[in-house]
């Protein structure tokens, strides 16, 4: 016995050795990869720790010296300056919440629905359907005849309804959801829980629904982040400061010094006092500060989620 | 058994209804083509009558009548639209100019189909789709001539006097279109049935479901893109506030006489190249990092190298403009920083477009190089593993197996992907370009592209809405071009890569 377990160790060592021997083609190969993805990691990094760390400096080094990769001298003047009148930018984030909350789960419930209809083989009609969405990414009316049929004609402009509205879902999204139901839900299985008696819906929200995990996730993410991202809508359609994104209340900050005074509201400084630089550099990392936190936690969902398909399917 | 009873039977039939079929079919096709032919001169059917009073009533000097009346030619409708400066005429016109377009086409597509059918028994959709042309080609040709009768009642009112009248030949048209239909109809419900296929009505009252879980997503669509779409006749007004959006005068193609003799050249060229390069570079980028970040053995260097590339993208672009601005700052950016703490004289970037195609460039690889690299790990993780293993034992190294087994696979996503792009190549990628130069007009020249132009006008001078609508349409049709053309390419050579 002992002895057959001793063999198998060896057995298995013998396999590792087989397994961790490289080649001179593999030695080059790693050498190649490990050089060009820790350069391009680092690369993606630095720019961000530049940002946080302009943050923490004391806003005269930074006119003097300009921005560095560690803090010079330590200061927390910029998030106290930012902190001392939070009204705005927390009215900004409550309404971006706000907007991220509902526009992303519309989002997901009519994309999932229509992806689940264009999956579906028994639905004629489903690639004259996806035709008719591809198109929209191709042929359009162009930004202003979208504005003034949301402003003039609906009469939407300065509510907040048009500031999600607009971005619940999009061709690419429902394709990749489509995809994602083709390669993860069987015909075998919808056919048969049909054939006991189960209707279109419940098939969707009994049996597709549960499976897509992956896809809602990716889905989900697209969709929040690109309402946590969004300025755009907002310089369109805003009419005051109480509906205003995060993202546009932090350009408008870059770029006014109008944005910057209200900081000083209620205080003694003036615009001159101000730390502007390291201001701007601290709204930056408050304003990005949650995508970035969640972002590691999420990430991996995309690698399972990303499926490109063809229109037609 | 069965099979060898019914034969007989069923052959005697088909002969009989492939020759009503044939009939059929070149009867309507005749038909079509002598819509067609009465359709071509469209404009003469709608008259102007009685035109020294109408122009008088509009104001219009004798000279401009009598040139307008001895040049009374195909084009005269739209001539006289654009000398009435009357837009909403003008928007009405331009519709039934679409949906003569829209005819024109089906007519000949239902034309040249049904002379190439060979009326063979083969598996019958082809001549279902054959159906489904001349049907629309009928029904788009009889809207028209609704349209049309419209056109004269709603002008006549227009005016309060009868200026306008409709050509007999429009009788003529509709009760042909009618009969063609009714006898394509015909034609489709016999085929329907021998290929157990069945049309909307029923197909609708099957899946109702279906169609009602569209529902939501159609009412989206049809708000947010759709309906923007009747406003590309904007880029045929000459917008004031006093007549107002819908009654602005129609000036033809004049905004784009404008853009074209004015910026349109360097927009074109920055839209286009910015893009090209973006595609291009992108791409191998993209699928250079996959391949490497796919083969490591380290677990933990794989998931953070590809943690951090994927990284920038989710972030805003208001923030790439921080980081723009934090590195390129004169006084204070860390590039400068460096050059002057090196000995080197630092750069004025804001004021230098020589630098931008490329620091562009820069700044939209380290924005999306991760997501397009996590899109082909997908493909390659969904790649069977044996064929690696089989060509390990074949012994073909690490080099080799990249280039024969794993390139190819990645093919597909690759042309997908391209063809997505294409259909975007003059439109720009608005907030890059927006947030990273902002409204700094030293660098136009080389970082103005067509978004940013649109943007620019539509923000800044609300009464170029027609220049900047005239841009958007352009941009639409352009792309579209491209992408016909590059899916019809692709289908050709690799049918199943095609889009649609």
């Amino acid at each position: 016995m002992r002895r057959r377990a001793q063999e198998g160790v060896i057995m298995n060592n013998r396999q590792k050795k087989n397994k961790i021997k490289l080649s001179d083609s593999d030695i080059t190969f790693y050498v190649i990869a490990y050089f060009f993805v820790g350069t391009a990691a680092v690369i993606c990094v630095l720019p961000f720790l530049l940002i946080v760390s302009g943050s923490f400096t004391d806003n005269g080094v930074v006119m003097r010296e300009g921005y560095s990769l560690l803090p010079k001298v330590f200061s927390l003047d910029a998030y106290a300056t930012i902190f001392r009148n939070p009204a705005s930018i927390l009215q900004a984030y409550k309404m971006t919440i706000y907007y991220t909350v509902m526009g992303t789960a519309t989002g997901l419930f009519v994309t999932t629905l229509t992806a689940y209809v264009l999956s579906r083989k028994e639905f004629k009609y489903r690639n004259v359907v996806s035709f008719l969405l591809y198109f929209t990414t191709i042929f359009g009316g162009g930004m202003i005849p979208w504005y003034l049929l949301y402003a003039n004609v609906l009469h939407l402009k300065g509510t907040t309804f048009v500031i999600w509205f607009p971005g619940i879902t999009g061709t690419f999204l429902i394709i990749l959801m489509r995809t994602f139901i083709s390669g993860s839900v069987p015909d075998a299985i919808t056919e048969s829980a049909k054939i006991d008696g189960a209707g279109q819906f419940t098939v969707f929200w009994r049996i597709v629904l549960p499976v897509l995990k992956p896809g809602l996730a990716t889905v989900g993410l697209f969709l929040a982040l690109g309402y946590w991202n969004d300025w755009y809508r907002s310089s369109l359609f805003s009419t005051s400061s109480s509906t205003y994104e995060l993202q546009f209340y932090l350009s408008n900050m870059l770029n006014s010094t109008t944005a910057l005074k209200d900081l000083a509201i209620g205080t003694t400084a003036t615009i001159a006092d101000l730390p502007t630089q390291s201001v701007k550099m601290a709204m930056a990392v408050v304003v990005t500060g949650p995508v970035l936190l969640f972002y590691p936690f999420v990430q991996k969902y995309f690698v399972s989620g990303i499926t490109i398909g063809a229109v037609k399917g | 058994m069965n099979e060898a009873n019914r034969k007989p039977a069923w052959g005697g039939k088909l002969e009989q209804r492939k020759f009503g079929r044939k009939a059929g079919v070149l009867l309507t096709a005749g038909i079509s083509a002598a819509l067609l032919f009465l359709s071509l001169p469209f404009f003469d059917w709608i008259h102007l009558r009685n035109i020294s009073a109408l122009f008088g009533k509009l104001g219009i000097s004798r000279e401009t009548a009598s040139t307008l009346y001895q040049s009374y030619s195909v084009f005269s409708l739209l001539s006289f639209v654009r000398n009435s400066g009357i837009g909403a005429l003008g928007l009405y016109s331009m519709i039934l100019l679409l949906l003569l377009a829209g005819v024109w086409y089906l007519h000949i597509v239902y034309i040249w189909r049904a002379l190439r059918n060979r009326f063979q028994d083969s598996d019958g959709k082809g001549e279902l789709r054959l159906y489904v042309f001349g049907k629309a080609a009928m029904l788009l040709t009889i809207l028209l001539i609704i349209g049309s009768y419209g056109f004269v009642l709603y002008a006549n009112r227009f005016f309060g006097m009868t200026g306008f009248g409709a050509s007999p030949l429009l009788a003529v048209e509709f009760v042909g279109a009618l009969a063609a239909y009714l006898v394509i109809k015909k034609l489709e419900a016999a085929e329907r049935i021998r290929c157990h296929e069945h049309g909307l009505v029923k197909e609708f009252r099957k899946n109702w479901v279906l169609f009602l879980m569209l529902l939501p997503v159609g009412v989206f669509f049809l708000v947010n893109s759709y309906l923007p779409m009747v406003g590309i006749y904007f880029a045929f007004v000459n917008f004031n506030f006093t007549d107002g959006l819908w009654a602005s005068p129609f000036v033809g193609l004049k905004n784009f006489e404008f853009l074209f003799q004015s910026q349109m050249g360097r927009l074109i060229r920055n839209t286009v190249l910015y893009n090209v390069v973006f595609i291009l570079l992108g791409n191998v980028l993209q699928i250079f990092f996959a391949v490497l970040v796919s083969q490591m053995t380290l677990k933990w260097f794989k998931k953070v190298g590809q943690t951090l590339i994927f990284m920038p993208y989710f972030v805003s672009f208001v923030l790439l403009k921080v980081i723009v601005y934090s590195l390129l700052e004169y006084q204070c950016g860390a590039i400068n920083n460096m050059i002057r703490s090196g000995g080197g004289t630092p750069i004025d970037f804001y004021n230098t477009p020589v630098y931008w195609p490329f620091l562009i460039t820069l700044f939209h690889m380290w924005k999306s190089v991760g997501y397009g690299m996590v899109v082909y790990l997908a493909t390659i993780m969904g790649i069977d593993g044996e064929l690696y293993e089989a060509a390990k034992v074949d012994g073909a190294n690490i080099f080799q197996r990249i280039r024969y087994i794993m390139l190819p696979q990645l093919k597909p996503t690759f042309v997908i992907l391209l063809i997505y792009s294409l259909g975007g190549i003059m439109r720009g990628n608005f907030e890059l370009f927006y947030q990273t130069v902002g409204n700094n007009g030293l660098l136009y020249e080389v970082t103005d592209i067509l978004d940013t132009y649109v943007y620019r006008i539509t923000i800044g001078q609300p009464l170029s809405i027609g220049l900047g609508s005239a841009a958007g349409l352009f941009q639409s049709i352009f792309g579209f071009v491209v992408v016909l053309i590059t899916n019809w390419a692709i289908r050709r050579k690799e049918a199943e890569y095609a889009l649609f």
